[in-house]
């Protein structure tokens, strides 16, 4: 099956996932304001083209809103969380030099990040057992190699308690 | 005998053994009050499991210690999470990041300004430069048909000199005898003469 679309390798996951922008948690909106035409809006444009789903893949909850041909120049529009509105010009700015702008002023740096991924993982430890929405496992049961879980397959005589009392009962 | 469950356990039940596929867990009571007691248990007695008091009193101590230990452990571990998620959100390290935060924001805000500054300096030069340069084509456009209209003018004075000239030589009423006379006594010989090579040859017989 062919692929849509003029360069359908935006579509794909590997290229959504090398998105590097992650907005901080006060982002919540952002504007593009571009034109269609004109030397000025190139890099706008490809920025758009390029960049936005990269962005958007890795902010699902902020809001993108795309205008076209409404404005003399190009430029891009942040809307905090406390009201601030944050202007970017992108006038004759190559789609490379606007994303490393964004993400120097507003995106969460590789520090940050890699902390927020170190307590993810510490968070999921797989030695734990539990509820299926916290842990892997719910019992050692489970576990391949392990003793099968005693609801299903009766236990063998031996590791029952009730004979292990009867023996040792006998015994003394 | 066991007890009636209903609701949610049914399902657990279900999952737990669903090995037949009416699921029955003993209801309890299958006899109804005025149904006769059956044979086997005519006589019976119903007596409750004995309790040994020592065994009991030991048993009821070791149990109640237990069950405080775990419970206080069980809140320690609440509290415990209970304090850390306060102190991460209200607590003196968190205001400290905070006001970090906020002076980082600060200076990013400010970069960018700068970088939108120096953006505007740059726009508005060219900006600038872009109306200069349609100013001079303007003027260039006004130059170059106001020349145009001067060499109009000029080629038209040149005709009109030409046709001055030309007008010397009309014939008029006044010299219209004289003329005449000068055409008549000067015959004009328009015949000429060509060969193959192309040499023009005028000089002919008039007749």
């Amino acid at each position: 099956m062919p692929m849509k679309g003029r360069f359908p390798i935006r579509r794909t996951l590997e290229y959504l996932q090398k998105g590097d922008i992650v907005f901080k948690n006060r982002v919540k909106i952002m504007t593009v304001n571009y034109n269609t035409h004109g030397e000025l809006s190139e890099g706008a444009r490809k920025f758009v083209f390029f960049n936005i789903p990269q962005i958007q893949y890795k902010n699902q909850w902020v809001q993108v809103m795309m205008f076209k041909n409404m404005t003399p120049s190009p430029f891009l529009k942040f809307y905090l969380d406390d009201g601030e509105q944050v202007l970017v010009d992108v006038e004759g700015k190559d789609h490379k030099h606007i994303s490393d702008h964004v993400r120097k002023i507003l995106g969460k740096t590789e520090e940050v990040l890699q902390a927020e991924a170190q307590a993810k993982m510490q968070e999921s430890n797989p030695a734990n057992f539990g509820p299926r929405k916290y842990c892997l496992r719910e019992c050692i049961c489970e576990v391949d190699g392990q003793v099968p879980c005693p609801g299903t397959t009766a236990l063998p005589k031996e590791m029952t308690g009730k004979y292990r009392t009867k023996m040792a009962a006998a015994q003394e | 005998m066991f007890q009636v469950i209903g609701g949610r356990s049914v399902q657990a039940a279900r999952v737990l053994a669903p090995r037949s596929a009416v699921l029955v867990e003993a209801v309890r009571g299958r006899k109804s009050r005025t149904d006769p007691v059956a044979k086997s248990k005519v006589g019976r007695i119903k007596v409750p499991p004995p309790v040994d008091p020592v065994e009991m009193v030991v048993l009821k101590e070791r149990y109640g210690e237990y069950q405080m230990i775990m419970r206080a452990l069980r809140l320690e571990f609440k509290e415990e999470m209970l304090r850390k998620r306060y102190e991460e959100d209200t607590g003196s390290l968190a205001e400290e990041r905070a006001r970090q935060e906020a002076q980082e924001h600060r200076v990013l805000m400010d970069l960018n300004h700068l970088e939108n500054q120096r953006m505007l300096k740059l726009r508005i030069v060219r900006v600038q430069m872009e109306k200069e340069e349609a100013d001079r084509k303007k003027f260039e456009v006004i130059l170059q048909r106001e020349q145009e209209q001067q060499e109009i003018v000029k080629e038209k004075e040149k005709e009109i000199l030409k046709l001055q000239e030309a007008a010397k030589n009309f014939i008029t009423l006044e010299n219209l005898d004289q003329r005449i006379e000068e055409a008549l006594d000067n015959p004009k010989n328009y015949n000429f003469a060509i060969d193959k090579q192309g040499k023009v040859v005028k000089q002919t017989m008039l007749q």
